[in-house]
């Protein structure tokens, strides 16, 4: 018998809401990844995961692409369920995994083109959306090669071109940065903000802060399979590290009273390695030299950043790992 | 500057529930590496089994005279070859190919696409039976010309070498679903091909066998190909020959889903 596979509807079609996750629990046998974690995605909104590795940022996008069961928890793409209707949802949006996942027995031009002809397009267009797409990530001058041959920053730039063959508006990617040189960082950043630009919307995960506060509208921060906070990048510093932060450095042994005095004055404190962080401070720059411990200690003042965020509320460094 | 147009998936057919473009697609991705690679692939492909074929027409078949009244051992050997080779190829290629593949992550790109694993698998299949259908032809030409067929029929072989195909290609995707690494997914030329490649009436008849291991010769699911491709190459046939290529048929149906649940265990964690 032969049938049709249906016609999806287009995200605009459904409401402000292009991906929405509610309650999502993932269990490995003992092992809970993700811990019930909600948040929605407008769209055209570039929406980021941001946590340490192990927080179930992969996890999560996995079972969002339906790579993955869903132990418990909803998950709609477009208004439809993840669950019931992977293959729908796949046909909608575009995925760049961790691992590239390039076919190394093939040219360049011939990993878009075969996987557009798997995900629907016929030859002549995928050949064609091929050269585009191409031209758009600057890899035309390598349509070609051989994918052994790409450094790690073209492999990763192919991968999410070719997650973006099929001309998806939803794009789901996996720590798109991890691993790349400065350099290559930056023309990856650059991409994404094109395709951010010319409407896509993208869930993005990351546990490079400078990369949620350029690329993303709103982050999730999250740990231990949680989320801890959500919003816009200077919301979340603003509400959780204030404006700015003093960075003293105090002597060994002279810190553990110096934290003592600090917290007693209703300072919000945070002990980095040699360096006690002191975040809140919205109006101007209190008077610290009167504190016990803190005589002739350096202090230094700098603006918040997401950084100080994630060690407010786990007092522990995201760089750690 | 890429304009996003408004468009949903592209409308594709579906036959009980497999989405045809998927199994294409498997099998067009193989093919454009095999068109890259011809030169190396029409080695694995022809001079081999060719040379296995003037090996056992000239040396061994020289030696052993005639194996039945009137039918020397060359002729005798021949669909052995063949089937043998076409059996080596699909498996090799759903169990040794498709590893990699999973390894390399290539399945889980492929699987961000509409498809399903059971597609995939099947895409695979198809593949290894191309490959098993390629070396029979090539195979079989040669053998012609070495005047090796004793019947016009000799041409229903690519029947037997489908069958074979598609019994070697589904039951190689057991190994590369459940291989933890190459060392293990070697065993499937150690513990299942060569076994089976000597043992399956290719090379002797297999009543030539002890009585206890005619049975189980009987049942091996190669012996079956061999047995069919023979009838071919003579242009003798008993009722037993369509038992043959129901047994293949069966197997195939059999083992596939097998093959296609343990993937989809592997790859959707």
């Amino acid at each position: 018998m032969l049938t049709q596979i249906s016609q999806t509807p287009s995200p605009r079609s459904v409401g402000q809401h292009v991906i929405s996750v509610r309650g999502l629990v993932k269990r490995y046998g003992p092992l809970t990844a993700v811990d019930g974690v909600s948040f929605a995605v407008r769209a055209g909104e570039t929406y980021g995961l941001l946590g340490p590795n192990g927080a179930g940022k992969t996890s999560t996008m996995r079972m969002l692409c339906a790579l993955s069961p869903i132990t418990a928890g909803e998950i709609t793409v477009a208004g439809l369920d993840v669950a019931r209707q992977s293959r729908q949802v796949r046909g909608l949006i575009g995925v760049a995994m961790q691992q590239d996942g390039l076919d190394t027995d093939l040219s360049v031009h011939h990993n878009l083109e075969l996987y557009g002809y798997l995900a629907g397009l016929n030859r002549r267009d995928a050949a064609s959306r091929a050269a585009e797409v191409l031209q758009f990530f600057g890899l035309s001058d390598r349509a070609g090669s051989e994918v052994d041959a790409l450094s790690g920053g073209m492999k990763r730039r192919l991968a999410i071109a070719r997650a973006f063959m099929t001309r998806p508006q939803v794009m789901v990617l996996d720590e798109p940065t991890t691993g790349l040189d400065p350099q290559s960082r930056n023309r990856v950043w650059e991409q994404l903000t094109a395709l951010k630009l010319s409407g896509v919307t993208i869930l993005m995960s990351t546990h490079y802060m400078e990369e949620a506060a350029t690329l993303c509208d709103r982050v999730a921060i999250m740990d231990h399979g949680k989320v801890l906070a959500e919003g816009a990048p200077d919301e979340l510093v603003e509400r959780h590290a204030g404006r700015e932060v003093a960075q003293i450095r105090v002597a060994a042994e002279a810190r553990a009273g110096a934290l003592d005095a600090l917290r007693s004055r209703g300072f919000q404190t945070i002990e980095v390695g040699a360096v006690i962080s002191v975040t809140g401070l919205d109006g101007g720059r209190p008077e610290l030299s009167g504190i016990k411990g803190l005589d002739g200690a350096r202090v230094a003042y700098r603006p918040s950043h997401l950084e100080d965020v994630f060690l407010t509320l786990t007092g522990r460094e995201l760089r750690d790992e | 500057m890429i304009g996003i147009r408004d468009q949903g998936i592209p409308q594709r057919a579906v036959i009980a529930g497999v989405r045809v473009r998927s199994v294409a697609a498997v099998w067009l991705r193989h093919a454009t590496i095999f068109a890259r690679l011809w030169r190396v692939a029409t080695t694995w492909i022809f001079i081999e089994p060719f040379v296995v074929l003037a090996a056992m027409s000239l040396g061994v078949g020289r030696l052993v005279g005639d194996i039945q009244p009137g039918v020397s051992y060359a002729v005798f050997v021949t669909p052995g070859v063949i089937m043998g080779n076409a059996m080596f190829h699909a498996i090799f290629t759903s169990s040794w190919d498709t590893y990699h593949r999973v390894s390399h992550g290539q399945y889980d790109t492929a699987l961000t696409a509409p498809v399903t694993v059971t597609e995939l698998a099947l895409g695979e299949v198809a593949w290894a039976t191309t490959r098993a259908l390629m070396t029979t032809v090539a195979v079989g030409v040669a053998a012609a010309l070495l005047g090796l067929f004793d019947s016009p029929w000799a041409i229903g072989m690519v029947l037997a070498a489908l069958l074979v195909g598609l019994e070697f290609g589904a039951f190689g995707l057991i190994f590369a679903a459940l291989s933890p690494n190459t060392h293990v997914l070697s065993l499937v030329f150690t513990v299942v091909a060569t076994p089976l490649y000597f043992f399956s009436g290719g090379f002797f008849p297999i009543e030539d066998l002890p009585d206890w291991l005619e049975p189980i010769a009987w049942a091996l699911p190669l012996t079956p190909g061999v047995h069919l491709s023979r009838a071919f190459s003579t242009g003798e046939f008993a009722l037993s020959h369509l038992w043959s290529a129901l047994y293949m048929v069966g197997f195939t149906i059999a083992v596939f889903p097998i093959s296609a649940a343990l993937m989809r265990r592997r790859l959707i964690k």
